[in-house]
């Protein structure tokens, strides 16, 4: 302030010696021309006119030239100092100015913002930089929604506005479903999920697969996302949840696609054989007793044929299903030798109708198994399907269920049929591959043996064939027992466990099936 | 073909409402159910068969999942939907149709049972229908 108020009384002073020197100027003037020339009144008059001109002109701008100094210096300095102009020289302050002192200083300070920001910057610069949260939200470059507690909208960022075609402002404060509509597969939806997370939770967070999500203007188009929810108890500025798409259209389109055409297929095979065997069931039940033995045996290859072919047409679909990675089995605690009967009582007819016995030997105390019940349903089957098949002039099946040293449960199925040469019996369970005999006499698409083989891949247990011809084949498989599968899952969820045909499934991986 | 019709038998308590389109197959379920014992009404319009479901107390719903104007999968989600009015009947999905596995258990859930049509005789169905109480 010293300086201050020493540059504002030299600029008292030299304010004041200007006014001194006009009046001095006048005075001589009025001198000269009166005193010394005699000059008349209006001569006198015109001499001060223009002395008075003269010196209003010459002296402002001598002066302001000279008051203006301090000023200039300081924005020197400034101009120095900024980034765009700092090829301006530094002033020269050894240059003896009005307000010196003031200026020295005021230069000085200067000089010293400037380092603060050079420093500021250097470590910014050497700091990992702090994203404002608003920046990394707008730029994110999946759709996002924030919502408060009454499900309204907050915050939509660029990607969700790109995908809706509307503005932030269009949606926000609006509700959820007034700009979005929704729909999960299961049950488990957004709302169940987040009414639930209000309850219990401070933070939770959630991911769903495939779902739907439709906005107003789509039409049919379907969209599939995968989504994650967040959600903040504490309620930060009116935030409490959190919405990000995925956006899996064209993956989802695709999946659906690889099962789509033999699904339809699958459908439109399935009707005529409902019909075929609702016909055959009608018969059955009215012609019961009244037809000769002949055409009652007939009647009876009739269903079952019709009964192969529904079986047949099941192989084909899992059999895509193994090929689209898409075979999920559901592992459940089992009673083997309920399985065991269900599919052997299905044959029985069949059997009877060839002349052919079944025998099931089954050991008693075998532990509960964990598998997935029709599809060991369908392995069985196809086994009891190939015996009977290649039985030729055998006359009995022998099924025999035991629990083996390394603690699996085994089960073979055995006919005394041809039996299989050596030379094939490798590719057995390859897709289409049906042995040399087969090709020519018996029905079949060779589908069973690798479905057999992909289903028991699935469970963990092990498929093989035993033969030697004009003796027969024995076909056998493992399984675990349900407390064996359990501890190799070991994750607590022992109830229900999925396995896809190339391994285990994650149940929460967001991109696993 | 008519809206829907109504094949009554003298002698039943339990109500079946067969929702499917398929007349042939909706002709043999028919039979059999009747024989069964069962008060039989079919209804070939997905709408039209909601409706029913929902003024009328069936003991027992057999949903196709193929239905013209509403999809079975639809009509399932609106019977069951936690607002919905409480309903008594036991709805059985009859289809050919092959859901992802998915989208099949998700409607096992919320179905009380779910069969393919092929793998199921007229008979056996009563049978197992026999079994739902």
């Amino acid at each position: 302030m010293d300086n201050l108020q020493r540059f504002v009384s030299q600029l008292r002073t030299r304010v004041f010696a200007v006014l001194v020197l006009n009046n001095l100027l006048l005075f001589a003037d009025w001198w000269v021309m009166e005193k010394i020339i005699g000059a008349s009144p209006e001569r006198l008059l015109i001499s001060m006119v223009v002395v008075t001109v003269l010196s209003l002109t010459v002296l402002p701008w001598l002066s302001a030239n000279y008051l203006a100094q301090p000023t200039k210096l300081i924005w020197q300095a400034i101009l120095h100092i900024a980034p765009d102009t700092a090829n301006i020289p530094a002033p020269d302050l050894k240059k003896h100015t009005i307000g010196h002192d003031l200026v020295t200083n005021l230069v000085s300070h200067v000089y010293q913002l400037a380092s603060v920001v050079d420093n500021i910057e250097r470590t910014q610069a050497t700091k990992p930089r702090d994203l404002s949260s608003d920046f990394v939200a707008s730029a994110l470059p999946l759709p996002m929604l924030v919502l408060d507690k009454n499900r309204n909208i907050v915050f939509a960022n660029h990607a969700m506005c790109e995908y809706s075609g509307r503005t932030a402002t269009e949606m926000t404060n609006q509700n959820l479903y007034s700009v979005i509509d929704l729909s999960f597969t299961t049950n488990e939806t957004f709302d169940k999920w987040l009414d639930e997370a209000k309850k219990t939770a401070a933070v939770e967070s959630k991911t769903w697969q495939r779902v739907r999500l439709r906005l107003p203007g789509d039409g049919t188009k379907q969209r599939q996302f995968d989504l994650v929810a967040y959600f903040n108890a504490e309620n930060p500025e009116g935030f409490e949840s959190m919405l990000v798409f995925f956006d899996r259209t064209k993956d989802y389109e695709k999946d659906d696609q690889g099962l789509g055409f033999i699904a339809m297929a699958v459908h439109e095979l399935r009707v005529p054989v409902t019909l075929l065997r609702g016909y055959i069931d009608a018969f059955e039940e009215d012609l019961d007793g009244k037809l000769n033995p002949e055409l009652t045996d007939y009647l009876h290859k009739m269903n079952i044929a019709a009964e192969g072919l529904t079986a047949f047409i099941n192989n084909i679909l899992n059999v895509a299903r193994v090929e689209n990675d898409q075979l999920t089995l559901k592992l459940h605690e089992e009673q083997w030798p309920e399985i065991v009967k269900g599919v052997t009582d299905d044959f029985s007819l069949r059997a009877k109708i060839k002349g052919i016995t079944i025998e099931a030997n089954v050991q008693k105390d075998l532990p509960t198994v964990g598998v997935d019940r029709i599809s060991v349903h369908e392995v069985l089957s196809n086994l009891l399907d190939n015996a009977l098949k290649y039985s030729g002039t055998g006359k009995k099946i022998i099924i025999t269920s035991v629990l083996n040293k390394e603690g699996l449960v085994e089960t073979t199925v055995q006919d005394f049929g041809a039996g299989i040469p050596e030379s094939v019996i490798g590719n057995l369970f390859d897709k289409y591959y049906r042995s040399h005999r087969s090709r020519t006499n018996v029905g079949g698409t060779g589908l069973g043996l690798y479905l057999s083989k992909a289903i028991i891949d699935a469970h963990g247990g092990r498929i093989w064939v035993r033969s030697k011809e004009d003796e027969g084949s024995t076909f056998g498989f493992t399984i675990l027992p349900y407390a064996k599968l359990a501890d190799e899952q070991k994750n607590g969820d022992n109830n229900d466990i999925t396995r896809g045909a190339h391994g285990w499934i994650k149940n929460h991986s967001l991109y696993s099936r | 073909m008519e809206p829907n019709s109504h094949v009554s038998s003298p002698t039943t308590s339990r109500k079946v409402l067969i929702i499917e389109d398929e007349h042939f197959i909706s002709e043999l379920y028919v039979r059999a159910l009747t024989r069964g014992g069962y008060d039989v009404t079919v209804e070939v319009d997905g709408a039209r068969g909601m409706k029913l479901a929902q003024t009328n107390q069936y003991d027992i719903i057999l949903l196709d999942l193929m239905v013209p104007t509403i999809t079975g999968i639809e009509i399932l989600r609106q019977l069951r939907a936690p607002g919905a009015p409480r309903l008594k009947s036991k709805i059985v999905i009859t289809t050919n149709l092959e859901q992802r596995e998915e989208v099949r258990s998700d409607i096992e859930k919320q179905a009380d049972a779910y069969l393919v049509k092929a793998e199921i005789t007229p008979r056996e169905l009563v049978d197992f229908l026999g079994t739902i109480k």
